[in-house]
């Protein structure tokens, strides 16, 4: 009996070594596909144009020049007066804004960022980056994220495009397409009537 | 004796000031304290998060306004992030930045908090006094017809129409350009606010009023307040750790900072109802395009109201309040919904746009609460009686703009629905109205700290002085036991002037 009681803890722990063993090796197999994953998804950001950034990571301000482009894309392509995302530099306000964002706030723009870039465009059947499909599969996956049945994609995307709008609209040069006078401050006196 | 103003990093890491009392936050509530306790001659001083910037400092661009005159660089949301919130920050507060509505708390809402909340001392005839005075010094008066812009013009003509309640607002303003930027600061110093009245009269005397000083904790002592734990910040500037010892302390910090505060002190709550009951007006709007110009960014925002579909009588199934919002480009942009071309195509007819908003007199009960590191979290599910009249609110938003001439209206919603006739209106199914489906916005946080006589449904008494902790007052917004259903400053100034006696009384 005694042998036999014995015996049983051993062939256990024999059992469990191997258990523990392969569970060891799957789980480590994983966290190395996984980190060469990530190490390949994030990695090759250039931005198109080289600066020092305040408050995002190079990464960060790469996916927000792509979602830029199109959420602001021109409604006629040929109107040369209508400046693109790139020519005011949505990018560089961004950046400025969210330094003076809270640290939640910072942390919520940066998953969702990275959701955009690694996740996002599973959901309409691509395997990319979002940064590396074509404008309009990226039309497709921003789309994606506004219809979204998820009360917090669709909440993040909002947020995404407050801040291009922002970065955007804040352009004088802008403002010619809205026919908007922009500020009164420092015009000259006489340039604007209150009365209409 | 003369006070001062100044940033609180200019007083010395670790420094201990000892005082009568203590106000936090300086916005329509704290800045009528500060000045009526200094007044009464007692050693009072004032803490304020944010900066105070000067008319000068307001360029009207929103891209540097946002942050500066708003919490949160005006990315404050409830913690579903379906409604955004948008509070003052900076000496003044919400009366910087707000578009200067002045509207007493109708009769029926305040005989409500009598009945049913055990208010005493505060209805329409004790507030009456505190009420003209006010109105007095903020130097209110009826918008005139012939300053009304053409954004209100439609609101008006739709109301006249289809023979609805409307009619002009009562506003605080002296010297107004109609710039049309006062949510931006008024660069002109035309707003007769708590930066502009209350604060330079607390100044002159005696009150000292410390910026960029954040209130921590609140220090008990006993049955009673015993002063304040504050950190002053300053960009390029070390923090500086304060401590106030003072046995009075009013909470003007709005209803979600005097809230937060409260919590991260671990203030007494025998009945955990601290928090709760906030309310905030959430609203969304409706747009139509005209074929002429409106241009409604310029000219005073609000001078006309639509009340047809607001009864404040308790039980109503008529709670909307509607009032034109337009916009500047970011904030224009930000509430239609869609992207890329076609958002650029809906904003090249920005100059021909009218833009409503609809403003629920809620009933739905929020709550605040502080996350990590003791910043306010708002939780505030909408429920489906204040979805339905914020349905009934924008369907009627849409028919004034119809009946005023618009040839198309739209309701900006994921996605977004467009309607060119009545006919077709009547056949629009409203249901799609609600959080996280419309853009919402909510500028008017209300409650958390209710005031009323039973402390097992109020934080504070009819005085404004806590239930538990001798010499604690709440002095803002906090104090609605309910939705006030209309814009909330007249009457905050007017509640903090009414208990300010109080105040002094318990401080002298």
């Amino acid at each position: 009996m005694r042998e036999c009681s014995d015996s049983v803890p051993v062939a256990r722990r024999v059992a469990l070594s191997r258990r523990r063993f392969l569970a060891a090796s799957v789980g480590a197999a994983f966290i190395a596909v996984g980190s060469a994953f990530a190490v390949v998804r994030c990695r090759g950001y250039a931005p198109r144009r080289r600066r020092d950034l305040v408050a995002l990571a190079v990464w960060e301000a790469v996916v927000i020049e792509h979602a830029a482009r199109r959420i602001v894309a021109p409604d006629d392509a040929g109107d040369a007066s209508v400046p693109s995302a790139d020519d005011v530099d949505v990018v560089g306000l961004v950046d400025v804004w969210v330094s003076r964002l809270p640290a939640h706030l910072r942390r919520d723009l940066g998953r969702f960022l990275a959701y955009l870039e690694h996740v996002a465009p599973l959901g309409v059947g691509v395997f990319s980056r979002f940064t590396r499909l074509a404008a309009a599969e990226q039309d497709r996956v921003l789309g994606s994220l506004e219809m979204s049945s998820s009360d917090l994609l669709r909440a993040g995307f909002d947020g995404l495009r407050l801040l291009v709008f922002l970065g955007y609209y804040r352009d004088p040069r802008t403002f010619g397409i809205l026919g908007y006078d922009g500020p009164l401050v420092g015009r000259p006196p006489g340039g604007w009537s209150p009365s209409r | 004796m003369t006070g001062v103003l100044v940033s609180g990093t200019t007083l010395p890491d670790g420094a201990r000031l000892d005082v009568d009392a203590v106000v936090v936050g300086t916005g329509a509530g704290g800045s009528v304290m500060l000045r009526e306790l200094a007044r009464a001659g007692l050693n009072v001083v004032g803490f304020e998060e944010g900066d105070c910037p000067s008319p000068g400092e307001f360029d009207q661009r929103e891209e540097n306004m946002l942050p500066r005159l708003f919490q949160d660089a005006g990315g404050r949301s409830t913690e579903d992030m379906a409604i955004r919130v948008l509070q003052g920050r900076g000496v003044g507060g919400s009366t910087v930045h707000n578009t200067n509505l002045c509207k007493r708390a109708p009769d029926a809402v305040l005989d409500i908090w009598e009945r049913r909340h055990g208010v005493v001392g505060a209805g329409p005839r004790e507030l009456q006094a505190a009420f003209e005075r006010i109105e007095r010094e903020l130097s209110v008066t009826e918008i005139a017809p012939e300053l009304r812009n053409a954004n209100n013009e439609v609101l008006r003509r739709g109301c006249e129409a289809l023979g609805w309640r409307g009619g002009p607002l009562r506003h605080n303003r002296v010297g107004c350009l109609q710039s049309g930027f006062c949510e931006l600061g008024c660069a002109y110093n035309a707003k007769q606010n708590a930066v502009k009245v209350m604060v330079p009269d607390a100044l002159d005397a005696g009150a000292r009023v410390y910026t960029d000083t954040e209130v921590m904790r609140l220090i008990f002592a006993g049955q009673g307040i015993g002063g304040v734990e504050a950190i002053a910040r300053e960009a390029g500037q070390r923090p500086r750790r304060l401590s106030v010892r003072s046995r009075v302390v009013v909470l003007a910090a709005s209803a979600v900072g005097s809230a937060a505060l409260a919590l991260r002190s671990a203030l007494p709550d025998p009945h955990g109802i601290l928090g709760h009951g906030f309310r905030l007006h959430p609203g969304a709007i409706v747009a139509g395009r005209f074929d002429h110009d409106i241009a409604g960014w310029r000219g005073i925002p609000q001078s006309y109201e639509c009340t047809e579909h607001l009864d404040y009588a308790e039980g109503s199934d008529r709670r909307v309040w509607i009032v034109p919002a337009f916009a500047h480009p970011i904030g224009a942009a930000s509430s239609l919904t869609g992207f890329g071309a076609s958002h650029m195509t809906s904003m090249r007819a920005y100059p021909k746009l009218a833009v409503l908003s609809a403003m629920v007199h809620d009933e739905t009960s929020g709550q605040v609460r502080v996350g990590r590191g003791g910043r306010p979290i708002v939780r505030y599910v909408m429920n489906d009686s204040d979805r339905a009249q914020l349905a009934r609110g924008l369907a009627a938003c849409a028919r004034l703009m119809l009946a005023a001439g618009a040839k198309e209206v739209t309701i900006p919603a994921i996605p977004s629905r467009r309607i060119g006739t009545i006919a077709e209106l009547d056949a629009l199914d409203m249901s799609f109205v609600g959080p996280h489906r419309i853009p919402m916005t909510a500028v008017h946080p209300m409650g958390g700290m209710p005031m009323g006589e039973d402390p097992r449904r109020s934080v504070v008494r009819s005085t404004g002085e806590h239930h538990q902790v001798r010499g604690l007052f709440v002095a803002d917004g906090s104090l609605f036991p309910t939705s006030l259903g209309g814009p909330p400053q007249i009457t905050i100034y007017a509640l903090a002037l009414h208990l300010a006696r109080h105040v002094v009384e318990r401080a002298g």
